[in-house]
């Protein structure tokens, strides 16, 4: 059977030598964020943000030795193009994420 | 108005008008008293408590709120039948009783069989509109389409219609919200900003999610979609909820505006009132009724007939001022009622008629009115009871009157009031059944996801009362557990410690009212048919004003009324309790010696422990001793100063009783100087600290409901300084007078009740000693009751001589019955055989003779399979078995080989397999039971043994282990080894930690003491294992009227004994508790512990009743 390459890895179920690991689609990535005293961001990775769309908060997992506090910003740039970040609230940094 | 509605500090004007308590039940995680308290904090000024279809936590909102000067408003979030939801306010007197009868309307289903969830249909709704104000919703499921507000406008009207902006947080908040203003403003209305709160502080937010994962049956994880995603939902300030809702300002400002609007207050404008209470006539029917009845009980020559006089005309003018006349007569035909129904219960030929349909407890027990009318049974002036709790003239509320009756008696009674009264004028009390340690171990554990095994391993061995789920984690695992998990089930159970779980009813309290009940209070339907129970508890009852009756079942009432047709169908005799002798020296040697066990009140460890130093000699006498063992004398440090002054005075008639002050004699003389009755603390706060009855009723009120400390501080300013100016005491002196009556804080008996309860103390007493067989029959008929379990009952009474007889299919009746040869247990206690299975037995014996085989039997009956294996294996089938080869222990597997022929109805491929009449050949190498096994067969089907004891069994491989017999004979001081069968386990909030553990042995019980280290040590097998071995030190208190108890040093589980050889038995336990490996080193003897372990007869444990 011949393996076909992709982003998610092999085929399901096909365990054997080459096979690699299914790799989580849009994962967090770091980002550089100046932020409004109201927690706003206002610069992301040297965008300039210009409207804030929605924010809005996740809260989860807190049972667990993960736990997810995030605190999350859907804006449009002034060039137009959307950008969503959070910022992970037990560390104080930023991602962005689609 | 009073308050401004806008918040107080920081003059932002928001007020929350959509909020969830606890009362939501497992949708909000914060008790109406933390919200309003949290609300204060935060400074708002006013504050709407909207519950899920309910307001059962509104009066304890209003109480809470009132004290703390924020004003509380009213309002419920309804479901309508298509799954959304709408918030409903109260603005007036009109729009409360709407809220009521749609709420009634919400819940009319409830118990329709798939007990559909409450809802409302939306013309309900429309229809019940005024007085209401409507918000649109919550952001998930709120009314969010125009037709549908379009009609709720029309109905409502602009002034009273919102729709409802909220700002969970979630993703598409603000485009619904921009969304909703449009809807607004087509409308016409404004929009109105709430925040949906669940939880008053953030620890509590975790709960929140927990409690909704539980009510949707799923873990955390799996509960992610239902869940809100974030802990906005957490009361924030006023301030902060401006901030969130900084684009929409106007609807931030219409909070306050519209609270102003909101003008209803629930404690002032409910409009209850009870049946009479308007009825001009009241006080000449009830002074008529009194007058001719006074020659019945105080002859007119009497020595108490003066007395008598004055104090009804006393208090029938009491009664007058404070307009009660039509609230006794109420009462009056409420016993009259009981009356006809005892009648018919009892039927009129019965022995029981002679005895009263009920009895008074509580304090109407002390009202010479009650006397007369019945109500008591108690003579107020030869046992010098006060009035003052009952009756005074600044009495603010209505007093309580709770009735005892006999359980049969109740059942029928309780319906009988609701067609007296209207099924729309009286209802049943609710009761609210709280997280407790137990239960919330098991519940946020599987929410956790933990191992099912462990977290039942962690719930068998948690002190239900105790609020240390770390420690039952860590004695039943091991300190090993250190997941999140586990800590964070440990910090969920204390935060839902004490919060309601559901709605339930309360056992007997029901109230009455002239207006149909359902414009007061929302009613909803109870599991029996027939009844109904009001969304109020006992407290928010009584706050509301409403009249309250307690109609109680009373094990014991029905035991003694059982006991006594017993003895007049038995004996020929006919016993009238009331005139049986009072002063007989058989019934108080008992009582004297502890020889109680089985009798009402003065059965359990610690009342046993305390009589054979009290040692009663009277009713009076009796009447302390029942009041005694409760937390408010023993808190309030009564206990061992009653008990030495009353040695001391035995030993020295002319001892004085160091009264704390020279006033306090007079009302503390008949205790010693001790408060042991609630009504006490109002006497002594009026004769030490010169309050008036109405105050010192406010101390009372105040201390047993433990609703303000502040309130208590200001009382007791009020009584030190009462006592310098009243009594002239010094600050000193006050200050410990005041410690008295703090430690008490209401958690005693009135004096009223507790003559009652001496008198049914006495009376069962007298009972037992006259007629033990009788007695312990009805016992064992009215189970479960008391402090022992049938078992412990069954063998005391072997020990007493009485003959106790196994069931059995040719003698047994489906209750446990007199018999030539002693007391025979019924079918009844043989578990899985239905009652008509049970009777229909019963009628073919007595149709057709005896059964004769096993084949007969099952041919003559109706029995299932199941229960014909159940009567087998219980050894009730013996007697049929035909195989007579095997040696005695064989009959039972016997039994159950022929019943593989006998037993009708066995299914199999193509029909059903019929009975063959077969002769079936001896079963071959039918190994029979041993002693124990038959002891393990006994407990699995009856939950009790009338053959050896399990320590008469394991007693030859006990060397060195005594008998309770023998500790008598052991000095004080000396190590002994003890080992029994635990029958009770105790750990009294008064105790400091110590535990108590009462074992039964074959000879009697031994009390262990078990100080706190040795409990930390042995924690598990102390709260779970059924057979303990005991290692310590004998202890006989001088004092302790020849009492002896083992301070253990060493705790140890039993096992049962390895089949045929004298193998040692104790299971050496690893410190911490659970069983090491190498327990029950063969497979056999591991089953044979854990067939124990799993049967063994339920124990009274710690304080929460009974259970395994």
């Amino acid at each position: 059977m011949t393996r076909i390459p992709g982003p998610t890895g092999g085929p399901r179920g096909t365990a054997g030598p080459g096979r690699t690991a299914p790799r989580p689609l849009n994962r967090p990535r770091p980002a550089r964020v100046r932020s409004h005293r109201s927690g706003a961001p206002q610069r992301v990775d040297g965008r300039v943000i210009e409207i804030v769309r929605e924010s809005w908060l996740v809260e989860d997992r807190w049972w667990t030795d993960r736990p997810v506090r995030r605190r999350y910003w859907e804006t449009v740039s002034a060039k137009g193009a959307n950008v969503v970040v959070f910022r992970d609230l037990q560390t104080g940094r930023w991602f962005t994420q689609r | 108005m009073s308050a401004p509605s806008s918040s107080r500090s920081t003059g932002t004007p928001y007020v929350e008008l959509h909020c969830h308590s606890a009362y939501s039940f497992l949708d909000g995680a914060s008790l109406p008293e933390e919200l309003a308290d949290a609300a204060r904090e935060l400074g708002y000024g006013a504050f709407a408590l909207t519950d899920h279809n309910g307001v059962w936590g509104s009066m304890e909102f209003a109480q809470a709120a009132r004290g703390l000067g924020v004003r509380a408003l009213h309002g419920a979030e309804v479901d309508l039948l298509d799954g959304r939801h709408l918030t409903l306010l109260v603005r007036d007197g009109t729009g409360w009783r709407n809220l009521c009868r749609l709420l009634t309307a919400a819940h009319a289903h409830d118990r329709d069989p798939g007990q559909p969830p409450p809802q409302v249909g939306l013309e309900s709704v429309l229809r019940h509109a005024e007085g209401l104000v409507c918000l649109t919703g919550c952001a998930t499921r709120g009314v969010h389409d125009e037709a549908t507000a379009a009609r709720l406008l029309e109905a409502f009207g602009p002034q009273s219609l919102r729709v409802e902006l909220q700002r969970p947080f979630a993703r598409h908040d603000r485009a619904r919200n921009r969304g909703l203003e449009r809807l607004a403003r087509r409308l016409g209305v404004p929009c109105v900003a709430t925040g949906n709160v669940h939880a008053h502080a953030h620890r509590r937010a975790e709960l929140q999610d927990a409690f909704v994962a539980l009510r949707h049956h799923l873990t955390l994880e799996s509960s992610e979609p239902v869940r809100r995603g974030n802990h906005a939902h957490v009361l924030a300030s006023p301030f902060a909820m401006s901030t969130r809702f900084d684009d929409h300002p106007r609807a931030v400002r219409e909070t306050a505006l519209l609270a102003e609007t909101l003008e209803f207050d629930l404690l002032a404008d409910l409009g209850y009132r009870y049946p009479g209470a308007e009825d001009e006539g009241a006080l000449r029917q009830l002074t008529e009724l009194c007058w001719a009845r006074i020659d019945e009980r105080y002859s007119p020559a009497g020595a108490d007939r003066p007395e008598a006089e004055s104090r009804l005309a006393q208090e029938l003018r009491v009664i007058d001022s404070l307009g009660l006349a039509g609230f006794f007569v109420l009462h009056h035909d409420l016993l009259e009622l009981a009356r006809e129904v005892a009648v018919e219960v009892r039927g009129p030929d019965s022995a029981r008629a002679l005895l009263p349909p009920g009895r008074g407890r509580g304090s109407s027990v002390s009202s010479i009115v009650c006397y007369l009318t019945g109500l008591s049974h108690i003579d107020p002036v030869a046992n010098d009871l006060l009035l003052g709790r009952f009756l005074n003239e600044e009495l603010t509320a209505l007093p309580d009157i709770d009735l005892d009756f006999p359980r049969d008696l109740r059942e029928v009674l309780i319906p009988r009031v609701h067609e007296r009264y209207g099924h729309k004028r009286s209802a049943l009390v609710a009761a609210f059944p709280t997280f407790r340690s137990r239960g919330a171990i098991r519940e946020l554990g599987k929410v956790l996801g933990l191992a099912p095994a462990e977290i039942e391993r962690v719930a068998r061995g948690a002190d239900d009362f105790g609020a240390e789920v770390r420690r039952d984690v860590e004695s039943a695992l091991g300190a090993r557990r250190r997941s999140p998990r586990w800590e964070w089930l440990i910090r969920l159970a204390a935060e839902a410690r004490g919060l309601p779980r559901h709605s339930s009813q309360h056992p007997g309290g029901m109230i009455v009212s002239t207006r149909p009940l359902i414009d007061c209070c929302p009613v909803v339907p109870a599991a029996m048919a027939g009844r109904q129970i009001a969304q109020w508890d006992k407290d928010s009852c009584s706050d509301a004003g409403f009249l309250k009756i307690d109609l109680l079942g009373l094990g014991m009432l029905s035991a003694v009324e059982r006991c006594v047709e017993e003895i007049a169908r038995t004996r020929n005799e006919r016993i009238d309790l009331s005139r049986i002798p009072f002063d007989d020296p058989a019934t108080y040697a008992a009582i004297q010696e502890a020889d109680t066990v089985g009798v009402f009140q003065i059965e359990s460890r610690a009342q046993m422990a305390s009589l054979r130093r009290t040692r009663p000699a009277s009713l009076d006498d009796l009447t302390v001793q029942v009041a005694i063992i409760r937390p408010g004398p023993i808190q309030g440090g009564a206990v061992n100063p009653y008990i030495e002054r009353r040695q001391r005075l035995r030993v020295d008639p002319s001892y004085q009783i160091p009264y704390e002050h020279p006033s306090l004699a007079p009302v503390l003389a008949d205790t010693l100087g001790t408060i042991i009755f609630q009504d006490q603390v109002l006497e002594v706060a009026q004769a030490f600290a010169g309050f008036s009855p109405g105050d010192a009723e406010g101390l009372r009120r105040a201390m047993s409901r433990r609703r303000s400390e502040a309130a208590i501080a200001r009382y007791q300013e009020q009584f030190v300084a009462g006592a310098r100016r009243h009594a002239g005491a010094d600050p000193a002196t006050a200050r410990r007078v005041w410690e008295m009556i703090e430690g008490f804080s209401g958690f005693g008996f009135p004096k009223a009740h507790s003559a009652a309860f001496g008198l049914l103390a006495y009376q069962s007493t007298w009972l037992r000693v006259h007629y033990a067989r009788e007695f312990l029959c009805a016992l064992l008929n009215e189970q479960p009751m008391g402090f022992y379990p049938p078992d412990g009952l069954v063998h005391e009474g072997q020990r007493r001589g009485l003959e106790l007889l196994a069931p059995d299919v040719n003698s047994s009746e489906p209750e446990c019955s007199i018999s030539p040869r002693g007391v025979r247990i019924g079918l009844g206690y043989i578990g899985g055989i239905r009652q008509a299975e049970m009777e229909d037995l019963v009628r073919e014996r007595r149709a057709g003779g005896p059964f004769t085989s096993l084949a007969s039997l099952a041919a003559r009956t109706a029995l299932s399979r199941g229960a014909l294996e159940k009567l087998a294996w219980s050894g009730a089938c013996d007697e049929l078995a035909q195989d007579r080869t095997a040696t005695s222990g064989g009959e039972r597997r016997a039994a159950l080989w022929e019943l593989g022929g006998a037993a009708a109805g066995h299914p199999v491929p193509g029909g059903a397999q019929l009975a063959l009449a077969l002769e079936l050949p001896a079963p071959d190498g039918l190994r029979p039971l041993d002693r124990w096994e038959r002891l393990v067969a006994d407990y699995a089907t009856t939950g009790l043994t009338v053959s050896d004891h399990a320590l008469a069994i394991l007693r030859p491989q006990l060397p060195g282990v005594i008998t309770s017999a023998d500790l008598e004979h052991v000095a004080h001081g000396a190590g002994v080894t003890v080992a029994g069968l635990v029958v009770a386990r105790q750990r009294p909030a008064t105790a400091k930690g110590v535990v108590f553990l009462l074992l039964e042995d074959e000879r009697g019980t031994i009390n262990l003491i078990v100080p706190p280290p040795v409990f930390e040590r042995y924690r598990h097998p102390a709260r779970v294992e059924p057979l303990l071995l005991a290692r310590g030190r004998l202890e006989r208190p001088p004092a302790g009227g020849g009492a002896t108890n083992v301070i253990v040093s060493e705790l140890r589980s039993l096992s049962g004994p390895a089949r045929g050889a004298a193998a040692a038995t104790v299971i050496e336990l690893g410190e911490r508790g659970g069983t090491p490996p190498g327990a029950g080193d063969t497979e056999e003897v591991g089953q044979r512990e854990t067939a124990l372990r799993a049967v063994a007869p339920a124990v009274q444990s710690f304080a929460s009743g009974r259970r395994r």
